[in-house]
C-alpha cells in the first residue's frame, strides 16, 4: 500500500520536474534609480522551451543596443551609466510577477523587455501599470496586451497572434489553400490562434474544414494526421498552431505520414528560426509562415546579424533583433526626453515613427501601444537551396506595417482606450 | 543451536522487544506463545536478519550472527516460513520450490519433496498463490526443507487452517524434527503446540515472562488460555 | 472500421514507448522499492546518444540501436553503484529524492551542452516509406518501432519467465525481503537490474529519436504518463506494465478521436479509478509489509 502511494505521489512531483527550470537569479547587483543611471531588465525564459528562441541571447542583444547607443551619442548621451540586468521567469506567471516587482523595485529597472508566454506577459503588464514603469513585450503572442489588458506603460513590440494569423492565413488562402484543417494545442495561445486563423481564412474566401484541439504536451499526432486526408472536403492545408517540442513532434510525424505527397501542405502558426534549425530545413521545406524579421532578408539585417554572430555564434531570431530594437528605441526616447521618468518617456514614444534594423516603416501607435512594422511571409527552403548555416528562409512577400497588424478600431473594440 | 541474549528491538520510537533471552537447543521444537503484538514475529525477523533496529546478541551454532545479512543466514541453514506463508504469486509452485539456493546434506532433493507432498507435484505448474491455504503452508515448509535448513523459523503455520490440515502440519513438523531439524515456532494453538513442541516460551509485551514444558502447559491450560484471550 | 483499426494502431505505437519505459521502471521499483525519477532522463539520454553518435561520429541508426542501450545499461550500473546503492539501507524516500536530483542534473547538463530546442534525427532510409498493412498504409518507421518494442517486451518476458535469472528477479521484485531470507543476495542483483532498466529506457530513447522531438525535456514530459501507467499496471508487476502501457496508448489514441478534450487527463482518470478500486494496480498484489 505504502509503495503504491509513493508511486502515486511521484506523478504530481514529476509534473514539477517537467516544469522546473533551473532558476538563474538576476545576474548583477541592483542599483538605485537615479537620473544618472538607466537600468534595462530582460525578463525571459533562460532554461525552458523558449530559452533558445530568446533567452540569454536577447540579453546579449540588449547589451549590443546599449553599446551602439553610447557609440552614437558619445559625450552627448543622457548618461553613460546604463546597466543591463536579467532574470529567468521560467514561463510561469507567478514567477514573472514576483521577478518583475523585484526588477522594478530592488534592481531599479526603468524598463523590462521580452517576457515570452502569454500568461506571464500579461502578469508583467499588470505590474508595469502598478509601478508606472515601462514594459516592452517582445515574445508574448496575445493580442490582449493591446486589448483588454493594455495600459499606459506597456508596449507590444514584435508580433502577435493577429499578425501571424492574418499574415499566414490570408496569404496562404489567397494562394489557393482554400480548405484548412487546423490542429491547435488546447490552451490559451492555441485557442486564440485557432480563432484568429479561422477569421482570417474565412475573410480571404477559404474555409476551415475541421479543427481539433490536441493534448499538450503531446508526442503522438498520428490520430490527427491520419484523419486529415479522410476529411470531407479534403483539406489543402494543415494549419499547425503548436510550438516548441510539440511542433517538432508534429512535423516529424507529418513527414512520416507523407501528407505533403497527399496534397496537404503544412502551414505553421508560430515558427522561430530555431525550430527550422532543430529539424533541418528539409523537414519543413515548402512550409509557409509569417516572420516578424529574418536575419538574411537584406544587407542591413545581415550586417547586424554578423555582429550578433561574433558574440553568440548563432544567427539571431526575430526575438533577439526585436529586443535590440526595443532597447534602442527606449534609449532614444530617454535621450529625447532628457529623463527616464516614465511619463516623459511615453510622451516621446507614443506616435513616434522610425525605421531600424528590425522594425521597418515602423510606428508606435499611441492609441493601443501596438508597435507596427513591416512583416514577411516566408517559406522554408529545401536544403538544396541552403547556402550557409541558418540560411533557411525565402521571403515571399512583405506585408506592409499598416496591413499586418490589428486595426486601432479593433483594439478599441477589444477594450483598449489609451487615447 | 540458537541463543538469544538481551535482545531489544524497535519500530521507530516504539520498543517491541525488551531484553529477550532464550535458548533453542539443537533438535528441539520450541514455541513462542503470546498475544498478537507481543513481539513474536519481530523476534523471528531479528533471528533472520530482517529487522534493522535491534540491539543484543543472537548466536547460532556457537557464532555471533550480528551483522550477518539475511541471505548468509539462510545459507548457514536458517529457514524462514513467514506468517503469510510467503508464496510468490508470480512464480509457479515448482519455481517457488527451486528459487532458493539449496545446499548441505540436509537439503531435500525435489524428488523427495514431491514424494512427501504429492499435491505439490500435481500442481507444480500452477502459480503459487493458486494453491489452497493448507497447500501453500506445505509449499512454504517444503521450500525451506529443500534448502537444507537446520533451524526452521515458523510463524503461525496453523493459522486459519482446518483441524485436518492442522494435523497434517503437525505430522510434517514431527517428521522434520525426526530428521534432526530444530524448529522455533510461533503458535497460538496451545493444544497443537503441546503435540509438536518440547518447550514453550510465554511472551508478553516484548518480554519472556515464562518458560514452560508440555506438562506445565497442560496443567495451566485454563490460565494460559485466559491469558492469551481465548 | 479501418479508421478505428488505424487509431488502435497509433495507440499501439505510442504504447510501445510507454510499455518499454514502464517495464524498466517497474522492475527497478520492484527490486529497490524506489520510484526511479531518473528514468525519463535515461530515455532522453538514449535519444541524445543516438543523435551524438550520428552527428559526431557518423554512426547510423542501426548501430546506435545496439550500442546506446548497452552504454545506458553500463551508465545505470555505475550510477547505482556510486549513488543509489549507498542509500539503499535508508527509507526509500531518500533514493526517491536522489533520483529526482539525478534527473535534474542530467537534464541540465544536456541543456547546457545542446540547448533546449530539438535536435534533428532522420528516420533510417530503409524505413522512410509507407508500408501496406492491408487495411491501410502506415509509416514504415512506426511499424518498425511497434515491432521492435514488441520484440523487446517478448525477449524480456522470455528472460523473466523461462530462465533461472528470471525466477530470481521475479521473486526479488515481488518480495525482496523474503527473497533475501531465502538465501538470495538481492543487493547483488540490484545493480544489474537497475542497469537493465536503464538500458530499456535507452532503447526507447533511440527508437524515439527519429519520430519525436529530441530535446532535454523529452523525458520529463513523458515520464509523468509512464508513472501513471506503472501505477495502473500494478507496481512491480511486469505483465501489468506492458499491458497497461499498450492499453493506455490505445485508449488515449481512441480518446483523441472521439473525446479529444479528455485525452490528456484520461490516463490520470484511469489511475485514480484504479487506485480507488484496486490500490495495488490491475496486475499488482497487496503486499503485507511489516
Amino acid at each position: 500500500m505504502r509503495r503504491t502511494h509513493i508511486a502515486a505521489l511521484a506523478v504530481p512531483l514529476t509534473v514539477s520536474l517537467a516544469l522546473t527550470a533551473c532558476g538563474g537569479g538576476p545576474t548583477s547587483a541592483g542599483g538605485k534609480l537615479s537620473g544618472n543611471k538607466i537600468v534595462l531588465a530582460v525578463l525571459n525564459d533562460q532554461s525552458g522551451v523558449y530559452a533558445d528562441v530568446s533567452g540569454k541571447n536577447s540579453v546579449e542583444a540588449v547589451k549590443m543596443a546599449v553599446e551602439d547607443f553610447k557609440a552614437k551619442y558619445g559625450a552627448k548621451a543622457v548618461t553613460k551609466d546604463i546597466e543591463v540586468v536579467s532574470a529567468d521567469h521560467q514561463n510561469k506567471p507567478d514567477v514573472a510577477n514576483s521577478k518583475a516587482q523585484e526588477l522594478y523595485d530592488r534592481q531599479g529597472a526603468d524598463a523590462i523587455f521580452d517576457v515570452p508566454t502569454s500568461s506571464a506577459a500579461l502578469a508583467v503588464a499588470t505590474v508595469a501599470a502598478q509601478k508606472k514603469k515601462l514594459y516592452f513585450n517582445i515574445t508574448g503572442a496575445t493580442t490582449d496586451l493591446t486589448g483588454k489588458s493594455c495600459n499606459k506603460y506597456t508596449y507590444h513590440y514584435a508580433y502577435d497572434s493577429y499578425m501571424l494569423a492574418h499574415g499566414t492565413g490570408t496569404t496562404v488562402t489567397e494562394q489557393g489553400g482554400k480548405n484548412w484543417y487546423i490542429v491547435y494545442p488546447d490552451y490559451a495561445f492555441g485557442q486564440d490562434m485557432q480563432k484568429q486563423f479561422g477569421t482570417a481564412i474565412t475573410a480571404a474566401g477559404g474555409s476551415v474544414a475541421a479543427k481539433d484541439p490536441t493534448p499538450f504536451p503531446n508526442d503522438n499526432f498520428s490520430t490527427f494526421l491520419l484523419k486529415a486526408p479522410n476529411l470531407n472536403p479534403k483539406p489543402d492545408v494543415l494549419g499547425a498552431m503548436q510550438a516548441g517540442g510539440d511542433l517538432i513532434n508534429l512535423v516529424k510525424q507529418y513527414n512520416e505520414f507523407k501528407l505533403r505527397d497527399k496534397g496537404i501542405k503544412l502551414s505553421v502558426g508560430l515558427m522561430f528560426i530555431t525550430d527550422i534549425h532543430s529539424l533541418g530545413p528539409d523537414a519543413f521545406a515548402g512550409t509557409d509562415f509569417t516572420d516578424a524579421w529574418y536575419w538574411n532578408m537584406d544587407q542591413r539585417a545581415r550586417a547586424w546579424a554578423d555582429k550578433f554572430y561574433q558574440r553568440t555564434h548563432v544567427r539571431p531570431s526575430f526575438a533577439n533583433a526585436a529586443n535590440y530594437s526595443a532597447a534602442m528605441q527606449y534609449l532614444e526616447a530617454v535621450q529625447r526626453a532628457g529623463t527616464d521618468a516614465s511619463d516623459a518617456v511615453t510622451k516621446q514614444l507614443d506616435g513616434h515613427s522610425f525605421d531600424d534594423v528590425f522594425a521597418r516603416n515602423a510606428k508606435i501607435r499611441g492609441e493601443d501601444h501596438r508597435v507596427i512594422h513591416d512583416v514577411y511571409l516566408a517559406e522554408v527552403k529545401p536544403s538544396s537551396e541552403v547556402k550557409e548555416d541558418w540560411d533557411y528562409e525565402k521571403i515571399l512577400k512583405t506585408i506592409p506595417a499598416d496591413q499586418a497588424f490589428r486595426p486601432v478600431a479593433d483594439s478599441a473594440a477589444a477594450g483598449c482606450h489609451l487615447g | 543451536m540458537l541463543q538469544i541474549r538481551e535482545l531489544s528491538a524497535w519500530y521507530g520510537e516504539a520498543q517491541v522487544l525488551r531484553e529477550v533471552t532464550l535458548d533453542v537447543p539443537a533438535g528441539e521444537v520450541v514455541t513462542l506463545v503470546g498475544r498478537n503484538g507481543a513481539g513474536k514475529t519481530t523476534l523471528l525477523r531479528c533471528v533472520m536478519g530482517l529487522h534493522r533496529h535491534q540491539r543484543g546478541y543472537v548466536g547460532y551454532l556457537g557464532g555471533d550472527l550480528g551483522g550477518t545479512p539475511a541471505h548468509r543466514r539462510a545459507a548457514a541453514g536458517i529457514g524462514w516460513v513467514p506468517d503469510d506463508r510467503g508464496i510468490y504469486a508470480s512464480l509457479t509452485v515448482e519455481e517457488n520450490l527451486t528459487m532458493p539456493r539449496a545446499g548441505g546434506e540436509n537439503a531435500w532433493p525435489l524428488s523427495r519433496v514431491y514424494e512427501a507432498f504429492p499435491v505439490l507435484k500435481e500442481r507444480r505448474r500452477f502459480p503459487g498463490t493458486r494453491l489452497s491455504g493448507g497447500e501453500q503452508q506445505m509449499l512454504a515448509l517444503a521450500r525451506v526443507l529443500r534448502t537444507g535448513a537446520r533451524l526452521l523459523l515458523c510463524d503461525e503455520p496453523t493459522e486459519g487452517l482446518s483441524p485436518l490440515l492442522v494435523g497434517q502440519i503437525g505430522s510434517i513438523l514431527r517428521a522434520v524434527k525426526e530428521h534432526g531439524v530444530t524448529v522455533l515456532l510461533i503458535e497460538q494453538n496451545l493444544h497443537f503446540a503441546t503435540t509438536v513442541a518440547d518447550r514453550h516460551y510465554l511472551i508478553a509485551e516484548g518480554r519472556v515472562v515464562d518458560s514452560l514444558d508440555n506438562s506445565e502447559v497442560k496443567r495451566r491450560e485454563h490460565e494460559l488460555l485466559a491469558y492469551l484471550g481465548m | 472500421m479501418a479508421n478505428f483499426v488505424q487509431q488502435c494502431f497509433n495507440g499501439l505505437v505510442s504504447g510501445a514507448f510507454l510499455a518499454l519505459l514502464a517495464l524498466g521502471l517497474s522492475v527497478i521499483f520492484g527490486m529497490l522499492g524506489v520510484v526511479n525519477f531518473a528514468h525519463g532522463a535515461f530515455y532522453m539520454l538514449g535519444a541524445f546518444g543516438a543523435y551524438v553518435l550520428l552527428t559526431n561520429a557518423g554512426v547510423n541508426f542501426w548501430l546506435a540501436l545496439a550500442a546506446v542501450p548497452v552504454a545506458l545499461a553500463v551508465f545505470g550500473c555505475l550510477l547505482e553503484r556510486a549513488f543509489i546503492h549507498r542509500l539503499a539501507a535508508l527509507d526509500p524516500l531518500y533514493n526517491f529524492l536522489l533520483t529526482f536530483g539525478i534527473a535534474l542534473v542530467l537534464q541540465d547538463l544536456v541543456k547546457r551542452e545542446y540547448g533546449v530546442t530539438s535536435r534533428p534525427y532522420p528516420p533510417p532510409a530503409e524505413l522512410n516509406h509507407p508500408i501496406d498493412l492491408g487495411l491501410f498504409n502506415y509509416p514504415g518507421y512506426q511499424v518498425f518501432v511497434l515491432a521492435a518494442s514488441a520484440a523487446a517486451c517478448a525477449a524480456v518476458w522470455y528472460l523473466l519467465t523461462r530462465t533461472r535469472v528470471g525466477v530470481v528477479v521475479r521473486a526479488a521484485t515481488e518480495r525482496p525481503e523474503l527473497t533475501r531470507a531465502l538465501g538470495i543476495n538481492v543487493g547483488a542483483w540490484v545493480t544489474p537490474v537497475f542497469g537493465f532498466g536503464a538500458g530499456l529506457a535507452g532503447l526507447a530513447g533511440v527508437l524515439a529519436a527519429p519520430m519525436r522531438a529530441v530535446n532535454p525535456l523529452m523525458g520529463a514530459d513523458l515520464i509523468i504518463t509512464v508513472f501513471a501507467v506503472v501505477v495502473i499496471g500494478g507496481l512491480g508487476s511486469i505483465v501489468g506494465s506492458v499491458v497497461a502501457g499498450f492499453g493506455i496508448g490505445v485508449a488515449t489514441a481512441l480518446c483523441n478521436l472521439y473525446v479529444p478534450a479528455l485525452s490528456q487527463t484520461l490516463v490520470f482518470v484511469f489511475m485514480a479509478a484504479v487506485l480507488l478500486w484496486r490500490p495495488a494496480g490491475l496486475f499488482g498484489r497487496e503486499e503485507a509489509r511489516v
